[in-house]
């Protein structure tokens, strides 16, 4: 037991190196959400108080926090994925299956990787939102929730991009499911809050699970005491997390037992 | 000037039947823009209802970035066409052949131009099958024609890119750029509602002027004013990308 925490501290180390020496792979899950929050928060600044629906918010930028830090995570998760991949194609998942290393801690570490990463990126996140005037109403309780969600869907995404990085072999095929987190995000609340949607647009935010999770997020920074969306976004994200986790194994094992 | 016409519309049309040979490369410019006016017309529907709106369609006020977008991934596409065919050694064969070295640049521009009027006439019916009719023929054709100048300045853009870079690589450069000009402008609010920093920058913005133009046209209100602005912004754009793409190309022939 104690090796196999051993073993998956040394791979989650080597992931966490491995992303913070690819400039490419950290700099899009950085610089891409910074820049969209700055954009909509001064294309939207005059919504707050002003449109019907929209939640009572100190600024849009108190409001657009939460989308950064979760689209920052989905990126950050699919690059995740994506260096499974990488280790793959190179043979070095082969090699680690061929030595002594605990099968599980190959799985964790990654995993374990991508959320030490996102839960880094999500307070520098904070950190720079609280420099330009964000204030989390939900205060260090409030802060500790939001880095839980952010490390569940770490797991869930990070998990995803594993799962088709064992199912495929290839970078390039994890890659290709950026677009699929793109939609996801942009036909949620992530940016824009549901009650001020209308028609199929909101039919589809409704049913879409990212809206929960970005809500749970946005109530820490918005509100502070949030039981009812917490515990929603709580529990959409352990559910997909678990589902990742499962697909992942079953996937692992497919892969150790013979060729796809 | 017939024979550089007749090698550039020969590279253009080579670039074209690409999108029916490799519909992977072009489709992701069709979505995108197809993608931007869904999503941003959906999502922010509400910011609408501010005075300042007044009283538009959102989807209608959407139309434009979608089709300004539209027009700058056809543009990009010409620089990554241009960069493949630098690392494939197709673009040392021209050289060395008696074709012009303008047509290097003249050709994918002409390409991006008509792949343009598709990504335009394709937002478009989108609009219409949202309930957004089209604006008159005069107001269809100033969309039209601000589409496909957009695209020769991020084409020039892209093709100086790919010109000095000599590397496929440099796509992502290619393509920031273009997304910033974009979203560095009134691309989700008009002026009077955006605050700050960002104010201050689409004021300075050249495609500011440009969408303002395109989305006067496509909400029925456009004058002499914003006709003139956005015909001014598009000269200004190609004529100093054009600069920039012609300087590459006479680094790339000095090799």
């Amino acid at each position: 037991m104690k090796l196999a925490l051993i073993q998956t501290g040394a791979l989650a180390r080597r992931a966490i190196i491995g992303t913070l020496r690819t400039p490419q792979a950290l700099v899009p899950g950085l610089f891409f959400p910074l820049v969209l929050m700055a954009i909509f928060t001064a294309s939207f600044g005059a919504a707050p108080g002003a449109i019907p629906g929209f939640p009572p918010v100190r600024s849009f930028l108190d409001f657009a926090i939460a989308g950064a830090i979760l689209q920052g995570i989905l990126i950050g998760g699919t690059t995740a994925g994506a260096a499974f991949a990488l280790d793959i194609e190179g043979g070095f998942f082969d090699r680690l299956v061929a030595s002594p290393v605990s099968r599980t801690a190959i799985l964790i570490g990654r995993l374990v990787g991508g959320v030490v990463v996102a839960m880094a990126q999500t307070l520098l996140f904070l950190a720079i939102g609280i420099a330009f005037g964000v204030r989390v109403e939900g205060g260090v309780w409030g802060v500790c929730v939001l880095l839980v969600l952010a490390a569940l869907l770490s797991v869930a995404i990070s998990g995803l991009g594993v799962f088709l990085a064992l199912r495929s072999g290839s970078a390039e095929a994890v890659q290709g499911t950026f677009p699929l987190f793109f939609a996801l995000l942009f036909f949620s609340s992530a940016f824009f809050p549901r009650e001020t949607m209308s028609g199929w647009f909101k039919v589809v935010a409704d049913i879409n699970p990212i809206s929960y999770l970005v809500e749970a997020m946005r109530d820490q920074v918005i509100v502070g005491h949030a039981p009812r969306a917490t515990l929603i976004g709580l529990g959409v994200v352990v559910g997909l997390a678990a589902a990742a986790i499962a697909a992942c194994w079953a996937a692992f094992n497919r892969r150790l037992e013979g060729p796809l | 000037m017939k024979h550089t016409l007749s090698v550039s519309w020969g590279l253009a049309f080579r670039s074209l039947i690409l999108v029916r040979r490799m519909p992977s490369v072009f489709l992701p410019s069709l979505i995108m823009p197809l993608f931007i006016l869904v999503s941003t017309a959906g999502a922010f529907r509400g910011i609408s209802q501010l005075p300042v709106f007044g009283g538009a369609s959102y989807l209608a006020f959407t139309i434009p970035l979608a089709t300004v977008m539209g027009a700058g991934f056809a543009g990009i596409n010409a620089g990554m066409t241009l960069a493949r065919d630098i690392e494939g050694g197709f673009v040392d064969r021209l050289i060395a052949s008696p074709a012009p070295r303008i047509t290097l640049i003249l050709g994918p521009l002409m390409a991006a131009g008509l792949r343009s009027l598709f990504t335009t006439t394709v937002v478009l019916m989108a609009g219409l099958i949202g309930g957004v009719g089209l604006p008159g023929l005069f107001g269809t054709l100033v969309i039209y024609l601000l589409a496909i100048g957009f695209s020769a300045a991020t084409a020039c853009w892209a093709m100086g890119v790919a010109l000095r870079a000599r590397t496929i690589q440099a796509a992502p450069l290619m393509q920031i750029a273009v997304f910033l000009s974009v979203f560095l402008s009134v691309a989700y609010a008009p002026r009077e509602a955006l605050t700050g920093w960002l104010r201050h920058i689409s004021n300075v913005n050249p495609v500011t002027y440009l969408i303002e133009a395109s989305r006067a046209a496509e909400l029925s209100y456009l004058g002499w004013d914003e006709l003139w602005k956005g015909a001014a912004a598009v000269a200004i754009m190609v004529g100093l990308l054009g600069l920039w793409a012609l300087k590459g190309l006479s680094g790339l022939a000095r090799r």
